[in-house]
């Protein structure tokens, strides 16, 4: 790739390594920041409120250190991660932090955020567990609360044009991020897991209209490429959780596979579902958060006679991905403490094994430190599936 | 897989009330009446404690079988190794709840073999004809559990009922929200009831479904008014009987049992208490278990710190109750209405207090409201580590506690030797286990902590009785 081409993910790059450097320039000039973990969080109305909306990402390469002096090591590895970077000051420049219901380890630990943070703001938004009407009705109610609570904070209203010119915008950003599954699709691929890992990364860091620019000139880029960086190799579907730093996904490519999908946060799983438009912004974002993305937080009843209906329904979106992108193997990849993606294992397993996918499960602890563990069990399913 | 762990023998823990210690035989036939309905061809529900839908299941005379309270028992036992390694064989990360897993690896086993597994505690775990999970704001294993068993027992249907309430926050009254919580708990409520029609093919009597709330709620007061009389110095009843207490408190809410229960440990109580009767013949400190659930395997510790003089007053862990008559319950002839607003009344019991005092919240509050009512000379707590749900923000909930309460004023010698006031922190200990996994205990290093921690009391207790001399 030329020094020209290569432009957007130069940013990128930069973006990854320094990650919120953009945030941290505007809020510089007088833009405020709003912090917030995990997927569940509507961005739509943090932008629409005048924010830029910083997700909190966590690193595998820090020690945890502070953040233990405050908070029990039964917590979610992740999570952990990400309170220890933040406790340490990465984000103070930040104006508040929004925390969703998405698990008990965020949840339960809201309190010792809004405190330990000492920001001006702080919102937990209370999604709720099942799909069905009251549920929708329940969660439309609770972000209007969202709403005022913001419009009370930012001393600027929220209109419905406004919102609606938000979840434009993301829903642009959404098609642009599936865009670049696009370039996965051929073998071998014409980019790399850990690239497309990367740039959606620091899409999560940037104010929506820049993250569109920035992956247009990317796609862009990518699009001209005429040789793949890759070899033909197994291609492998990534499944779990939230994955927010390259060092998982690179050392499985770097073990001889490629990475060609994935079901995860930061990901399919929370980048590829959009708003609807044309109706009222809030029940379009109830209905986005708490159906669309297909997190294990939410229960979804049973459906069909048989479990395998059931499983067809709860997982058919990684079926979809296993076979739109011709998948050889799955790498099932859950953090130790994690309830929700951890009951489910056995049955994302039956899931795959049914779709006749080798499978591979690992429970990792969001480290550097376990790497080498890692790479044992993934060279070893490589040999498998070769 | 190691199946047929020995089971250890043990000698029956020394309770303080005859109350609490009749409350082995309680579960235990609770459990065999399980099994026996079954038999029966009763309906049964897999069911969770603390769900809000205790006497809507008793009015449709479905028989709960209480799955925490089964793993619980198993851990007792010290029996659940066998199936927490039966659910890790299956895939399930030894991490995650160990009720969870307890329960999930009882159920593998029962279903592979079409009858109880070998041994199973007190008779085993009956099977369901309905599994009622719960979305709360807390417990990701009471939304999850039941659908990952559905793996094993595909037929048997669910109905996750979703009980929020709003968490904390500075800047929003319970008042701005509390229309569309009630609204949607009703909601879920009456989907509850719709299902267990629909399962039982009968329809509620919602006039027996009022007197079975309006009994729950006689029994929370007369709860809440019987642990009260533990203010007494020196106490009748520690955390160690509280923990067998908490049977009848919910598992056996809505029923006449669990109320006649309580007016029995009440006179038991006024009469100790009458007789200047403790738990221990000469009290030395009164310790808050101030978070986590039990280790089920050694509620003999409670014994241990009662060796050295240390009672338990008053716990937060399984006081799920609050006087009626003070959670603002607006009047209504709808059963399910009370439940929603007893449920939401409970949760946000502590919040108008938190906002009074800077720097706190609700949980913190509740420590320093115990700490004040009961005397309290220190904070004990424990860390379970498959639990996320009642053991993450203990530390915090210290931390803040002593940067914000610093109750025990004592002179201490400062410049000049010249006695100065200064107020010490309130000293807490918090220990490490499980709630069922014995593989996380040692029993050495529990009582090494609990003697360092006693130490701790001895000295300040020195201490203050120098300075005060």
């Amino acid at each position: 790739m030329s020094g020209e081409k290569a432009h957007g993910m130069a940013k990128v790059e930069r973006y990854y390594e320094d990650y919120g450097a953009r945030a941290r320039e505007l809020k510089a000039q007088g833009q405020g920041v709003m912090l917030y973990l995990c997927s569940l969080v509507p961005v739509e109305l943090i932008s629409a409120a005048g924010f830029v909306p910083l997700r909190i990402r966590g690193s595998v390469h820090e020690p945890i250190t502070k953040g233990d002096t405050q908070l029990e090591t039964i917590a979610c590895p992740f999570m952990r991660s990400c309170f220890d970077i933040s406790v340490k000051g990465t984000y103070d420049f930040a104006d508040g932090i929004i925390i969703p219901h998405a698990c008990d380890s965020m949840s339960r630990t809201y309190s010792v955020w809004r405190y330990s943070l000492g920001l001006r703001y702080a919102h937990f938004i209370n999604l709720p567990h099942t799909v069905r009407g009251a549920s929708m009705e329940f969660f439309r109610s609770e972000l209007q609360t969202f709403r005022k609570s913001l419009v009370r904070f930012a001393g600027k209203e929220i209109t419905d044009e406004s919102l609606a010119e938000a979840i434009d915008a993301y829903n642009e950003n959404r098609d642009k991020a599936k865009a670049f599954y696009e370039l996965r699709k051929g073998d071998p691929p014409l980019v790399t897991g850990t690239e497309i890992l990367k740039i959606l990364t620091v899409g999560m860091s940037l104010p929506v209209h820049e993250a569109n620019e920035l992956f247009d000139e990317v796609l862009e880029e990518l699009g001209k490429r005429k040789d793949s960086p890759l070899d033909k190799a197994p291609r492998i579907l990534v499944d779990g959780a939230c994955v927010d730093n390259i060092d998982f996904i690179k050392l499985i490519e770097d073990s001889g596979a490629n990475v060609v999908a994935d079901s995860l946060c930061i990901g399919t799983r929370d980048y590829w579902p959009r708003a609807e438009t044309g109706m009222d912004p809030i029940k379009s974002l109830a209905h986005r958060y708490l159906d669309k993305v297909n997190c294990p937080r939410t229960y979804r009843e049973k459906v069909g006679d048989s479990y395998e209906d059931d499983l067809e329904a709860r997982f058919g979106d990684i079926g979809s991905l296993v076979k739109a992108f011709a998948v050889d193997g799955v790498i099932l990849y859950v953090y130790k403490y994690c309830d929700p993606f951890g009951f489910e294992v056995p049955a994302r397993e039956a899931y795959l094994d049914q779709l006749g996918v080798p499978t591979l499960y690992l429970e990792d602890e969001y480290s550097i430190g376990t790497i080498g563990r890692m790479r044992t069990r993934i060279q070893a399913f490589l040999e498998m599936i070769a | 897989m190691a199946e047929e762990v020995k089971k250890e023998e043990r000698k029956k823990r020394k309770t303080a009330t005859e109350a609490a210690s009749k409350i082995g035989s309680m579960v235990k036939a609770a459990i065999g009446g399980t099994v026996r309905a079954k038999e029966e061809g009763k309906k049964l529900a897999y069911s969770f404690i603390v769900c809000s839908y205790d006497e809507i299941i008793r009015a449709m005379d479905i028989v709960p079988v209480w799955t925490e309270n089964y793993a619980g028992i198993c851990g007792a036992k010290r029996d659940a190794q066998r199936f927490l390694e039966r659910a890790e064989s299956l895939g399930f990360s030894r991490s995650l709840c160990t009720y969870a897993l307890c329960g999930l690896g009882f159920d593998q086993w029962r279903e592979e073999l079409g009858e109880m597994p070998p041994d199973a505690p007190w008779g085993g775990q009956a099977r369901p004809d309905m599994m009622l999970s719960s979305g709360q704001i807390l417990c990701d294993p009471r939304n999850k559990w039941y659908q990952a068993a559905q793996q094993f027992m595909p037929d048997v249907p669910i109905y996750d009922v979703g009980l929020p309430w709003p968490l904390y926050e500075d800047d929003i009254e319970i008042s701005e929200v509390q229309d569309y919580y009630i609204a949607y708990i009703v909601a879920e409520l009456r989907g509850l009831v719709k299902f267990l029609e629909e399962q039982t093919g009968k329809k509620m009597d919602y006039d027996r479904l009022r007197e079975l709330v309006d009994l729950g709620e006689r029994t929370w007061n007369l709860i809440w008014e019987t642990y009260e009389l533990r203010r007494a110095v020196p106490t009748p009843m520690g955390t160690g009987d509280a923990m067998n207490t908490m049977v009848p408190m919910v598992f056996m809410l809505g029923t006449q049992e669990g109320y006649d229960f309580f007016a029995d440990l009440n006179r038991e109580l006024k009469e100790k208490i009458a007789k200047g009767e403790g738990v221990v013949p000469d009290e030395k400190y009164r310790l808050l278990w101030g978070g986590g659930l039990p280790s089920w395997f050694a509620l003999t510790d409670f014994n241990y710190f009662n060796s050295k003089g240390a009672v338990f007053p008053v716990e937060t862990t399984y006081r799920m109750i609050e006087p009626i008559y003070r959670l603002d319950i607006p009047d209504t002839d709808d059963p399910l209405e009370r439940l929603a607003w007893r449920w939401l009344g409970y949760w946000t019991y502590w919040y108008d207090r938190a906002k009074k005092r800077p720097g706190s919240e609700p949980d913190v509050e509740r420590l320093i409201q115990y700490i004040e009512d009961y005397q309290i000379d220190g904070v004990v707590m424990h860390e379970a580590f498959s639990c996320r749900t009642w053991h993450l923000g203990l530390i915090w909930q210290l931390n803040q506690l002593q940067k914000i309460y610093r109750p025990i004023p004592v002179l201490v010698l400062g410049a000049g030797d010249k006695k100065k006031m200064e107020r010490r922190e309130l000293p807490s200990l918090i220990l490490e286990s499980d709630i069922v996994d014995i593989s996380s205990y040692s029993e050495v290093d529990t009582r090494n902590r609990i003697d360092a921690f006693i130490e701790t009391l001895e000295s300040m207790k020195k201490n203050k009785a120098d300075t005060t001399n």
